[in-house]
């Protein structure tokens, strides 16, 4: 049979990192191609499921980076190796590779970047990295970016003191990159895309909302205006398809579809 | 001879062509809903919605299981309020006819949400009295017995003024004949058949339980498409009034067998995960392209004509 996202598969966690206490890195066998910047829904089962971007696929294993912040995300920090996971996906559409791309990262939103900068690697593309976090423990991998991305922290402990916007203001003020990828909180993207216009500079930013299926049919994930699914035409979208999304930056809708504080 | 045309007459509603977006797929948000009417559905459906508001189960709630989908969403949705807001919004940006989706906990809650939603004039009023997903939380669908059935689509008649009612059916409890008169009887317009098939259940062999976190689940798709033109099939003989035919159509062929088995209209749901929002767009050229290869210039000459002496 085809390729069947939407089947639940399970598998045993190969490995588990552990970065600062409620972030880590869990690792699956890949069983298909994917994308940086598709994700993946993860199902502790009896717990619960949720979407979870690819942060490295190596190895023949798929590397997923998760931040604890509610009870679904506190108990896949817990996971074990050799606990049982289901994984269904990819889904979604990813970043499209070019070169001289600037990746602009916000706390957890470095996941999917950091997938996305290997795969230019490999390509022989240049890039630049500006990854952003409220402090030092907040980076997945910090190692590894030590030397090769320019990192911003809110409270100085790791980088520069200050937003990762402003650290692109300065990028761009310096010199222009062909495309700008990024990937974090809304408000940060808003920033991110008002900078990527005013220099006219094509951008791919990856967005998230509260989801059930991932594969286009619950109509959960649908942003106003021309209804995009961010499951199916993103999470990843373009500045030009932004132009037919309404709803940037309102207060997310809950699960039951109601806008919360609306 | 004229152009085909699929312009269908749905209890004095007019729709471009038959097809129906069902209720539950892309029907959350008035932007998705006019993202379907405008991708080619002649009619797009509200996820059905209660006087309060439903954050539905936990998940998995979707999966496919190889032949089709199951589900066990939970009746999730924003309440009457919030959902009567995005169909006013709909309304003022499209003029592809909208139904409106309900349920309710008892008979006089399914009568206080038609009561808001009639307010937002939709089109078409559905009432949802067969998901077999909720069972555990709200009993027993009420189409499983006739007087209730007849009671809810009285009150919701009642409560729906002006616009016309549906009453949507599965064929989970047998008896799809009786049902289908009692709903006629109780002054329904038209039904909708089929809701979701079962319930099933899906087990994960590796970690050895259900894998849809309300344990069972309504099927759907592929795999009921021969069960639904049977139920249709089945109503069009026992009632006179439209029925919207819904069930595992993917394609023109599969559109064809409901109208021949009685539909007026068709609905699609499920199709949408394999074929896209663009599945209505190509239903509709293959039905008008069975038309014009068969010299006919409306599907009214083929309504029912599976119905052979
Ligand atoms: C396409 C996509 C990719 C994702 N990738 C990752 C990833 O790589 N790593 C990762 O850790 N998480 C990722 N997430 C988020 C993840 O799916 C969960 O939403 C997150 O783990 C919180 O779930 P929870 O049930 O633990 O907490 P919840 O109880 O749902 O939320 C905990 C807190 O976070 C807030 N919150 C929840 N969801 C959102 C949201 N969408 N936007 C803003 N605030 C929110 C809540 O208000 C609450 O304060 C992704 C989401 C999407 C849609
Ligand atoms: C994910 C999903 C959610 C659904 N939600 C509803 C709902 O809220 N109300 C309803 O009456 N039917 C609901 N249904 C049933 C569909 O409207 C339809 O009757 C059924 O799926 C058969 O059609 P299909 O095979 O084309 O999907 C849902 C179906 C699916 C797959
Ligand atoms: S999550 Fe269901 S349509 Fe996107």
């Amino acid at each position: 049979m085809s390729r069947d996202p939407a089947l639940m598969r399970t598998f045993r966690v190969a490995k588990v990192t552990t970065h600062a206490p409620g972030l880590v890195s869990l690792y699956v066998e890949q069983t298909y191609p994917i994308t940086p910047g598709q994700f993946v829904n993860l199902w502790i089962p009896g717990v619960d499921e949720r979407p979870f971007s690819v942060s490295d696929v190596k190895d023949g294993l798929v590397e997923i980076s998760v931040k604890a912040l509610g009870p679904f995300s506190r108990r896949l920090v817990e996971v074990r190796r050799h606990d049982w996971l289901g994984v269904r996906g990819p889904f979604g559409t990813g970043f499209t590779a070019a070169e001289h791309g600037l990746l602009v990262g916000g706390g957890i939103g470095v996941a999917p970047l950091r997938f996305l900068d290997r795969v230019l690697a490999a390509q022989g593309l240049s890039r630049r990295l500006l990854f952003g976090v409220k402090s030092a423990a907040e980076l997945i991998f910090p190692a590894a970016y030590a030397g090769t991305a320019e990192l911003w922290s809110d409270d100085g402990s790791l980088g520069e003191r200050g937003l990762v916007t402003q650290g692109l203001e300065r990028a761009l003020a310096a010199a222009a990159p062909r495309v700008i990828y990024a990937a974090g909180p809304e408000p940060m993207l808003l920033a991110v895309l008002r900078l990527a216009r005013a220099h006219q500079i094509p951008a791919q930013l990856s967005f998230e909302r509260a989801m059930k299926c991932g594969f286009g049919i619950c109509g959960q994930c649908c942003m106003d205006g021309a209804g995009l699914r961010v499951c199916v035409e993103g999470p990843v979208l373009t500045d030009l398809q932004l132009h037919q999304v309404t709803d940037l930056g309102l207060p997310r809708r809950g699960p039951s579809g109601r806008r919360l504080g609306a | 001879m004229p152009h085909p045309t699929l312009v269908t007459d749905l209890c004095g509603v007019r729709l471009e062509n038959p097809l129906v977006l069902a209720s539950g797929i892309l029907g959350v948000t008035a932007s998705s809903l006019l993202r379907v009417a405008n991708s080619g559905a002649g009619a797009v459906t509200t996820k059905s919605f209660s006087v309060d508001e439903r954050p539905g189960h936990k998940g998995p709630t979707i999966l496919s299981f190889g032949a089709g989908l199951i589900n066990a969403v939970g009746l999730s949705n924003p309440g009457v309020d919030a959902a009567v807001a995005e169909i006013r919004a709909y309304k003022a940006i499209s003029r592809t006819p909208i139904v409106a989706s309900i349920f309710g906990r008892t008979v006089d809650e399914f009568g206080a949400v038609a009561e808001r939603a009639a307010a937002a004039h939709p089109d078409l009023i559905e009432v949802n009295v067969s998901c077999p997903n909720v069972a555990a939380e709200l009993g027993t669908p009420f189409e499983a017995d006739p007087a209730t059935l007849a009671a809810v689509t009285r009150k919701v008649k009642a409560a729906a003024r002006s616009v016309p009612v549906s009453v949507k059916l599965s064929t989970n409890f047998g008896f799809l004949a009786r049902a289908a008169q009692a709903a006629a009887d109780a002054g329904a317009d038209l039904l909708t058949a089929i809701n979701t098939v079962g319930p099933g259940i899906v087990i994960d062999t590796n970690v050895r339980r259900p894998v849809l976190a309300n344990v069972t689940g309504g099927v759907s798709g592929r795999a009921i498409l021969p069960i639904a033109v049977r139920a249709v099939f089945e109503i069009s003989r026992a009632v006179r009034i439209p029925i919207i035919g819904t069930g595992g159509v993917a394609s023109a062929e599969d559109a064809l067998q409901m109208l021949m088995a009685g539909a007026t209209a068709v609905g699609i749901g499920s199709a949408v995960y394999d074929h896209g929002v663009e599945v209505f767009a190509a239903v509709g050229r293959g039905l008008t392209a069975y038309l014009e290869r068969e010299g006919l210039d409306r599907l009214d000459s083929i309504r029912g004509a599976a119905h052979v002496a």
